[in-house]
């Protein structure tokens, strides 16, 4: 891999004169260098730290800061900045990485730094897609929460950036990492169930906003223009912000944005159908009559794919399978609430859950890849973070590559935009556009709000 | 309940919006709209919501009685009658539509000079879905208002044609200094090139105040 910006001559400099007079400060350095400093041009040293920094501390980003922080514990990495438009998080974040780390209210700052070899995005959704097109311009590997994008530019710009930078970009459909997962995939790979033509997925319904209040001023540690950024300016509303925002169309989307992006991750992935998608998109369902909240309570999106043909079905209740062992289930307290069945010529499987955690039935736990069998991809320690490390320093294709990431969230877009729009869409999976449709066509981008733009 | 679950009031609901589509547009009054007005302004979610729910076919003729019920001090009425308009903006930009689409946009682009700032910015962001050529010189004209200006920007970077980059362009000339940063962004987006004004979006402005204590 090559960077951007190579500093070829200081690194060569650097490695002369070792790492150790780094570390005493002795050449009136700073103590915290990128990894890359270290290693061969771009490409952190094996057994070197990468210097991390988050965007997005609140929910999924307080946790994976507390998993870095576990890794700095080990001396794997240096968590050496922290960055949020909410200041009373970025203070309890600040408290839980002892001290250390710099702080920071605008992304833009944190990427100036020369020093970060990697950033971990988890803000809101509206978000991802310009962060991580900064970062990957900055220089900088990203781990971006899922899903990676709101509209099917973003989408494009993303995978754009990662390509142009050469950096390794992880999204956050950690599914695939899972043993299970990686049991199931191999199953379904190795032809156990024949020819799949349908994949179905339930999940349960989303929320309606039963408390809805007016606009109000927002909450003094928090800077509302930066937390909205890309999208259209609108007053705060305390049933619009942290956490809720999934319940927004223009932000979250709903359910089929957020778990959606985990079990379709899936299902593209077990049908080797990250680099296609579906000819058409139609989606039902019913949106609460009343609140702020506008994503679907149930909803039924039914995408077909082309050569291979298949459908699959995203569904809001849908028909959930219970779990077949229920003393395991109490034990390590697997959900039910979501998943997929796999229905294929011979047979079926089903794949519980499939974010953090993901199951399947024995017939696939207990399979065994026959000699000259099919192989498929395996994060290290099924380790979804793991994954990324290695990608990062191998240049190897992250299991939940941008370009995965994206025609996932492709999926999830497309399923709204027909709820949305009340129509069935045509897709073109190769130029991955909208046919016939001009205003659904205007709808795979939108204009974002200056500064705050790809 | 699934859309095809319809309960009889709204079904009578959608009957009237098809029926009012008919209707020209000065007919604002029509007893269609009117009933879809009434409806909107209902105290009970269980009749306000499936009638923005299903207005989507009321097209023209609604445009202009629900743009004065968006400012209704009730703000579930107002929103509804928000989400109402933009039912009918969807529904009039389906393909093989044309005609629908323009009547429709034409009333938006009636309300434009005089509408709430409030009201304007979902105006706009509906003519960048549905307005052509003969919106843009009333969204342009927005290029000048403080308040609803960057919307109107982000309207003009989305509807297609020479015209609505032309007009960037020319805004280009009177704009004040700050906004012209914006401008110039979305017509290097419309792919035009820009000579100065260089994107502004990785120049920090926001510093923090939590800071690490010293010793902690």
């Amino acid at each position: 891999m090559t960077r951007k910006h190579p500093t070829m001559a200081r690194r060569a400099f650097l490695q002369r004169t070792g790492a150790a007079a780094l570390g005493t400060g002795l050449l009136g350095l700073p103590q915290i260098v990128p990894a890359r400093v270290l290693g061969a041009a771009g490409t952190p040293g094996a057994n070197s730290r990468l210097t991390m920094g988050h965007i997005g501390i609140g929910g999924m980003g307080n946790g994976h800061l507390g998993y870095m922080l576990a890794r700095q514990s080990r001396g794997e990495v240096n968590v050496a900045a922290l960055c949020d438009a909410d200041e009373r998080r970025l203070a309890a974040a600040l408290k839980s990485a002892g001290g250390e780390a710099k702080t920071y209210r605008d992304y833009r700052a944190l990427l100036e730094r020369k020093d970060l070899d990697a950033v971990v995005i988890a803000t809101p959704d509206h978000w991802h897609a310009v962060q991580t097109v900064h970062a990957c311009q900055s220089g900088k590997h990203v781990y971006v929460e899922k899903p990676a994008c709101c509209t099917i530019e973003e989408g494009k710009a993303m995978v754009r950036a990662a390509k142009e930078n050469k950096v390794a970009v992880q999204v956050g459909s950690q599914g695939r990492s899972q043993r299970e997962a990686h049991k199931a995939h191999l199953y379904i790979a190795n032809g156990m169930l024949g020819r799949i033509h349908k994949v179905t997925c339930w999940h349960y319904a989303s929320p309606a906003d039963n408390r809805p209040v007016p606009d109000s001023e927002p909450p003094p540690e928090l800077d509302w223009d930066l937390w909205l950024g890309p999208l259209r300016w609108r007053p705060y509303n305390a049933r619009y912000c942290h956490g809720t925002f999934r319940w927004i169309m223009e932000s979250g989307g709903g359910q089929i944005r957020d778990r959606g992006a985990h079990v379709m991750s899936n299902a593209l992935l077990f049908m080797n159908a990250d680099h296609t998608g579906p000819v058409t998109v139609e989606a039902k369902g019913t949106v609460p009559t009343r609140g702020l909240w506008d994503s679907a309570i149930d909803m039924e999106v039914t995408y077909q794919f082309k050569n291979p043909d298949w459908t699959l079905v995203w569904a809001q209740p849908g028909e959930p399978v219970p779990y077949f062992d229920r003393d395991k289930q109490k034990r390590e307290g697997i959900r039910e609430g979501y998943g997929a069945v796999y229905h294929g010529e011979k047979d079926k499987l089903v794949v519980w859950v499939g974010d953090g955690q993901v199951y399947t039935e024995l017939k696939a736990v207990n399979f065994q890849k026959p000699p000259g069998g099919v192989d498929v991809p395996q994060s290290p320690r099924f380790d979804h973070h793991a994954d990324w490390f290695e990608g990062i320093k191998t240049g190897r294709k992250t299991i939940m590559n941008i370009e995965a990431g994206a025609a996932t969230s492709f999926l999830c877009i497309l399923g709204n935009l027909s709820l949305v729009l009340g129509r069935k869409l045509q897709w073109d999976p190769v130029r991955q556009e909208i046919v016939g449709d001009e205003q659904t066509r205007r709808k795979m981008s939108r204009p974002q709000r200056y500064p705050y733009t790809l | 309940m699934k859309t095809t679950d319809v309960p009889l009031a709204t079904r009578t609901v959608v009957a009237a919006a098809t029926a009012a589509l008919a209707a020209p547009a000065s007919s604002a009054a029509s007893p269609a709209v009117a009933e879809l007005i009434a409806n909107l302004k209902s105290p009970d979610d269980k009749v306000r919501g499936p009638a923005w729910q299903h207005a989507g076919p009321s097209g023209a003729p609604a445009v202009k009685p629900l743009s004065e019920v968006m400012t209704d001090p009730d703000f579930e009425i107002a929103r509804a009658a928000r989400r109402a308009l933009w039912k009918i903006v969807r529904h009039a930009g389906r393909p093989n539509a044309a005609a629908e689409a323009q009547a429709v946009a034409t009333q938006l682009i009636a309300l434009l000079p005089t509408a709430p700032t409030a009201v304007r910015r979902e105006l706009l962001w509906m003519l960048s879905e549905i307005g052509g050529d003969d919106a843009v010189p009333p969204v342009a004209t927005l290029l000048a208002n403080a308040d609803v200006r960057e919307d109107a920007r982000c309207a003009l970077e989305r509807i297609p044609g020479a015209k609505a980059v032309a007009a960037l362009k020319q805004a280009m000339a009177t704009a004040p200094e700050e906004f012209k940063y914006a401008l110039a962004h979305s017509l290097r987006v419309r792919g035009e090139t820009v000579a100065g004004y260089p994107s502004q979006k990785l120049v920090p402005t926001k510093p923090t105040r939590v800071t690490a204590v010293p010793g902690s």
